[in-house]
């Protein structure tokens, strides 16, 4: 019925990928069996796109024994091969691209702790895809369309390729008015302070950015004795890795509970988005905390020790992504984060997949996103700042 | 949005890799969120007589460290030392204004390698 559907439409030149992606309500209401059938149409043709376009793409699915015609059924998408992550790393990632150089219109990139940039290269389609989604996703979760921004995160002027940061500031766009408060590498939490003051009564006010820069704001609130209440339409979204740059994993649930204590905020407030650079998914936590997967995409959770292997829903495993929206790489992709998809239906009654970040593979030399070297470096100010006030003359 | 220059040197660049034993070595980036670029070159008779590179980052910028490599190879250190800041420029082409940091990477591998020179006393 769904591919009748999509073969009627691209009749009339509609693009079924572009019809999927612009309605995530409508996949969210649609049953599990035909969610799986949209997931698989628009998967298999991305794979057919990239079979063909790819060269090098294509030698490793022939070294494998897979290609199109071998990919029939919703369970042999897990045979498609995927890039490993890493591969946006290596200094010869243009054999990746599915596309010539001359159509890619945008580079974005994320730099964890490695320092070694992930670079993603996107062709004006897979432009058009990530717009499309990510805003329809945003509207779906949050239904914002006004209100203030308080971004705790530099400003995309300041680092304009951060794949982050660009996400995030798509948002503002559906705001009537926004700030970034890390300047020149600079945090004031008393600006902030005073910024959320100043819009008070005005607008619904939002605090947005990495978690590590919303739990300094905390910290430094804490320290103050200051104890904010937020609106109700407000929210806090969070977007970035959940692990500190000396290593210490941020607690999600002690984050939330400060966010409430200090933000006056309710649990339902507070959004976490997980996405990475090199794919074009967004996975957003709705009102019940239940982080939902982009429906056109598929989350293929795989047993570490057995990459061939899917686990079971509930499960955790090594996440690889099947995302049809890259068109200039392929966006098969293994990532370096464990997750568990939730079993079961969503409180929200969403059909499709939701997950549970876990954590980075503890194997992985890599984590965190350019936020992470944010926090080091703010962390590194505050050392030197203090250091020059010390009355100990050295 | 990319120069037929910079398309072929990403695509097709002529010299990834490092150079065994190297007398001159050195890395330039932003340690934060930018662009990396490790050259590593011999030297014979003041001469760049081999050079390699690797390099993470935009599109441009592991052009731009192709370009260097080819335009340094079998060049006196001295005649690059007198380039001009016009002439660096020019060796990208027309760049997009998001390209234009490449122009300060080159810059900065030709003063890193003729520093570099200096500090290892073969110019």
């Amino acid at each position: 019925m769904i591919e009748k559907m999509f073969s009627e439409a691209e009749k009339f030149g509609l693009k079924p990928l572009k019809m999927a992606i612009s309605s995530p309500k409508a996949l969210y209401d649609m049953s599990e069996e035909q969610l799986a059938e949209v997931k698989f149409i628009l998967i298999k043709e991305a794979f057919s796109h990239h079979y063909e376009s790819n060269k090098f793409y294509r030698n490793s699915c022939v070294e494998k024994g897979v290609s199109p015609d071998s990919i029939n059924t919703f369970e042999d998408l897990a045979t498609i091969p995927l890039v490993p992550i890493e591969l946006y790393k290596s200094n010869d990632s243009h054999k990746l691209l599915s596309v010539g150089l001359n159509e890619v219109e945008l580079e974005m990139r994320s730099t964890g702790t490695s320092g070694i940039p992930s670079v993603s290269r996107r062709c004006s389609d897979t432009v058009d895809n990530a717009v499309l989604g990510i805003y329809a996703m945003y509207r779906e979760f949050f239904k914002i369309s006004k209100g203030a921004g308080l971004y705790l995160c530099p400003s995309t002027e300041e680092i304009p390729e951060m794949g982050m940061i660009k996400a995030l500031n798509m948002l503002a766009g559906l705001l009537d008015t926004h700030r970034f408060m890390v300047r020149n590498e600079t945090f004031v939490p008393e600006d902030a302070v005073e910024q959320l003051a100043e819009w008070q009564n005005k607008f619904s006010r939002h605090i947005i950015g990495p978690p590590f820069l919303i739990n300094r704001f905390i910290r430094y609130l804490k320290a103050a004795n200051i104890k904010l209440k937020l609106d109700k339409g407000s929210y806090v979204i969070t977007l970035g890795g959940w692990k500190r740059f000396s290593g210490e994993m941020l607690s999600r649930q002690e984050f939330n509970d400060e966010c409430k204590e200090y933000l006056g905020v309710e649990e339902h407030q507070i959004r976490d988005i997980y996405a990475l650079v090199e794919s074009n998914v967004v996975a957003i936590d709705d009102e019940h905390g239940e982080k939902h997967v982009s429906p056109y995409v598929h989350f293929s959770v795989r047993d570490p020790k057995d990459l061939g292997r899917e686990v079971a829903p509930g499960e955790t495993g090594q996440l690889a992504i099947l995302d049809p929206m890259a068109r200039s790489t392929p966006g098969f992709m293994l990532t370096e984060d464990l997750v568990r998809l939730l079993p079961g239906t969503s409180a929200s009654g969403r059909s499709g997949q939701r997950m549970q970040y876990v954590m980075r593979l503890p194997e992985s030399k890599e984590f965190g996103c350019c936020a992470v070297n944010l926090d080091k470096r703010l962390d590194d100010l505050e050392l030197e700042a203090s250091s020059g006030t010390c009355p100990i003359v050295n | 949005m990319y120069s037929e220059l910079i398309a072929d040197h990403f695509m097709d660049p002529g010299f990834v890799g490092d150079v065994e034993n190297p007398a001159l070595e050195f890395e330039i980036g932003n340690s934060v969120c930018g662009d990396r670029i490790r050259v590593q070159a011999g030297v014979t008779d003041g001469t760049v007589s081999e050079i390699a590179y690797r390099a993470w980052g935009c599109a441009t910028s592991v052009a731009t460290g192709d370009i260097f490599c080819e335009s340094v190879k079998n060049t006196a250190l001295a005649d690059i030392a007198s380039r001009t800041p016009e002439q660096i420029e020019a060796m990208l082409g027309e760049l997009e204004p998001s390209q234009h940091h490449c122009v300060h990477i080159l810059t900065e591998m030709h003063q890193s390698l003729l520093a570099e020179a200096q500090t290892q006393g073969v110019i």
